[in-house]
C-alpha cells in the first residue's frame, strides 16, 4: 500500500467520523445530560386499598383522605322483606392521613359489627422504574381493632385486651407495566381472646391481589386471601373480592363483588362465613367511596 | 497530491472539532404550564428541563421529564402522569427547532422558533416566539405560548372536561452557559 491510497482511506475514515459527529442530533446530546436520579414506579395501585384489604400505596404527605366502606347483601328466604334495594347494610367511616410521604394512619368505625379499628402503615422500599434498585415495593402495614357490641352474648368478654385483635401485614408489590401489578400479602392476626377452646389464637394468611388498567380512570381489581391455620368452631371460606376502581379528580370509586362482609382486615380475613356465590346472604355488593382533601399544597417555586 | 489531501484532511479535522464549542447548554430550565378553568385552576413547573442551543447552526433542543413536573396537589401529579400523559409509556416531551433570523451578537431580540413539540408520543409543527437577550457570554431564552390538549390525543373523560382547559398555555425560561462535553 503506497502513501496516497492510505491518505485516501484515512481521509475517508476522517470523513464518515465528522459526518457522524455532525449527524449526532442535539436531543441525542441532551439524552446523555439527564442526572441519574432515581425514578421509582408511580400508582402501582390506584388507591390504598385493592378492594378488601390494602394495597401497598399511601396517602403523599398532608393528605386527608375520607373513606367509606360499605357492603350490601340480602337474607336468605326472605322474600317479604320490606326493606328498599338491599336487606343489610354496613359500613366503615373512616380518615385517613398521610404523615409523610412514605406513612399514613387511619381510625375507623364499623356500623354493622361495631369494630373500631385504627392502623399504621409505611412504606418500605419503593420499586424502581429504571433497572437499578428494587424490583419490588414492600410496605408494612399494622392493624388493630376492637370489638365493641357482643352477640347473643356468645362472645361476652369484659377485658379490654380480649376484645382486641391484631393484623400485621408485609405488603409486596411489582408493576409489571403501565398496566398490570400483583401483590402478595403474607398476614398475621393475633387476636386477645377466642370464643372457643379449639380456635387458634395467632392465625396466618397470605393475600394475592391484581390490578389490571382498563383505561386511564379504570381499572379491574381482583384479589384472594387464604387462611393457613383456618377457625375450628365454625365454617369460615377464604374471602375473595372482583371488581372495578375508578377514580374522578379528588373522588374514588371501587366497585365489587365480594362474599366478606366485615370491613376490618382481621374479620374478613379469617372470620368470613360464607363462600362466594350469587346466592341471597352469600353474594356482597362492595362501594368504597373515597375523597381526598389536600390540607398541605406545595409551594411552586 | 499527497499535501492537498493531507490540508483537506486537515481542515475537515478542525472544522468538525470547531463547530462543538458553538454549543451552549441549559441544565435547570423552567418551563410551567397552567390551565384555567371556572371550576379549577391547575398549574406545573418544571425545573430541571434540559436545553441545547447551536449557536452556529441556529437550531435548538429542549427535553424535559415529565415527571419532574411539580403541582400544587400530590394528587394532581399522580393524575397527569397515570391518567392523561402516561408518563410510563411517554416519559419525556422534547421539542426540536430552528430559530429564525438568529443573531448570535445582538444583545436582545425577538425571534420566532420553527420546530416540532413531541407530548404524549405525538408530534407537532409549532411556532414559538421568543425573545432572546445575550448578556456578558450567557443567552437567556424566555416566552410563552399555548397548546391544544385535542392535538396531542389526551384523553379527558366527559365528566371531567370542565375542570381542564382545552387550551394550556405554557411559560418557559432557559439560560444558557457554554458546553463542555
Amino acid at each position: 500500500m503506497n502513501n496516497s491510497t492510505c491518505f485516501v482511506l484515512c481521509f475517508f475514515i476522517m470523513m464518515t467520523l465528522s459526518i457522524s459527529g455532525h449527524a449526532q442530533n442535539l436531543l441525542d446530546a441532551l439524552e446523555k445530560e439527564y442526572p441519574d436520579t432515581p425514578q421509582y414506579e408511580m400508582a402501582t395501585f390506584k388507591t390504598t386499598r385493592i378492594a378488601l384489604g390494602h394495597s401497598i400505596e399511601n396517602r403523599k404527605k398532608g393528605v386527608l383522605e375520607i373513606r367509606t366502606t360499605n357492603r350490601f347483601w340480602n337474607l336468605p328466604n326472605n322474600q317479604d322483606s320490606q326493606s328498599f334495594f338491599v336487606d343489610k347494610v354496613s359500613s366503615r367511616i373512616a380518615l385517613e392521613y398521610g404523615v409523610s410521604d412514605r406513612m399514613t394512619i387511619g381510625v375507623g368505625g364499623t356500623t354493622f359489627d361495631g369494630v373500631f379499628d385504627g392502623f399504621l402503615k409505611y412504606k418500605l422500599i419503593r420499586q424502581r422504574s429504571d433497572a437499578k434498585g428494587s424490583p419490588l415495593s414492600v410496605t408494612l402495614f399494622q392493624g388493630g381493632s376492637y370489638r365493641s357490641k357482643r352477640f347473643g352474648n356468645i362472645n361476652a368478654f369484659d377485658e379490654f385486651y380480649d376484645k382486641v385483635a391484631l393484623t400485621s401485614q408485609v405488603l409486596i408489590a411489582h408493576k409489571f407495566n403501565p398496566k398490570f401489578s400483583v401483590q402478595l400479602a403474607p398476614t398475621f392476626i393475633h387476636r386477645g381472646s377466642t370464643v372457643f377452646e379449639e380456635d387458634p389464637e395467632n392465625q396466618f394468611a397470605l393475600g394475592i391481589a391484581a390490578r389490571h388498567k382498563i383505561g386511564g380512570h379504570a381499572s379491574i381489581i381482583s384479589e384472594y386471601y387464604h387462611v393457613m391455620n383456618p377457625l375450628e368452631s365454625i365454617d369460615t371460606y377464604n374471602a375473595f373480592a372482583l371488581g372495578v376502581n375508578w377514580e374522578l379528580s379528588d373522588v374514588m370509586l371501587q366497585f365489587y363483588m365480594t362474599n366478606a362482609r366485615s370491613t376490618v382486615e382481621d374479620a374478613f380475613i379469617t372470620q368470613t362465613t360464607n363462600n362466594f356465590n350469587f346466592k341471597d346472604g352469600n353474594f356482597h355488593f362492595g362501594f368504597n367511596a373515597t375523597f381526598i382533601l389536600h390540607l398541605k399544597n406545595k409551594k411552586l417555586k | 497530491m499527497n499535501k492537498i489531501l493531507a490540508l483537506v484532511f486537515f481542515l475537515i479535522t478542525i472544522t468538525s472539532f470547531d463547530s462543538k464549542s458553538d454549543q451552549v447548554i441549559a441544565r435547570q430550565g423552567q418551563v410551567s404550564f397552567f390551565s384555567y378553568t371556572s371550576v379549577e385552576n391547575i398549574e406545573a413547573k418544571n425545573n430541571q428541563v434540559l436545553s441545547i442551543l447551536d449557536l452556529s447552526k441556529n437550531e435548538i433542543a429542549i427535553s424535559m421529564l415529565m415527571r419532574a413536573f411539580v403541582f400544587e396537589k400530590s394528587l394532581m401529579h399522580e393524575h397527569f402522569n397515570e391518567s392523561y400523559i402516561e408518563s410510563d409509556i411517554y416519559p419525556k416531551a422534547t421539542f426540536e427547532g430552528a430559530i429564525v433570523n438568529f443573531d448570535p451578537l445582538a444583545e436582545k431580540q425577538v425571534r420566532i422558533i420553527k420546530g416540532i413539540l413531541s407530548i404524549h408520543g405525538i408530534d407537532k409543527e409549532i411556532e414559538i416566539k421568543t425573545t432572546i437577550e445575550n448578556t456578558n457570554e450567557s443567552y437567556i431564552l424566555e416566552g410563552d405560548f399555548t397548546v391544544e390538549v385535542k392535538d396531542f390525543d389526551i384523553k379527558i373523560p366527559p365528566l371531567l372536561a370542565s375542570n381542564i382547559a382545552k387550551t394550556i398555555s405554557i411559560k418557559f425560561r432557559f439560560e444558557y452557559q457554554p458546553y463542555e462535553q
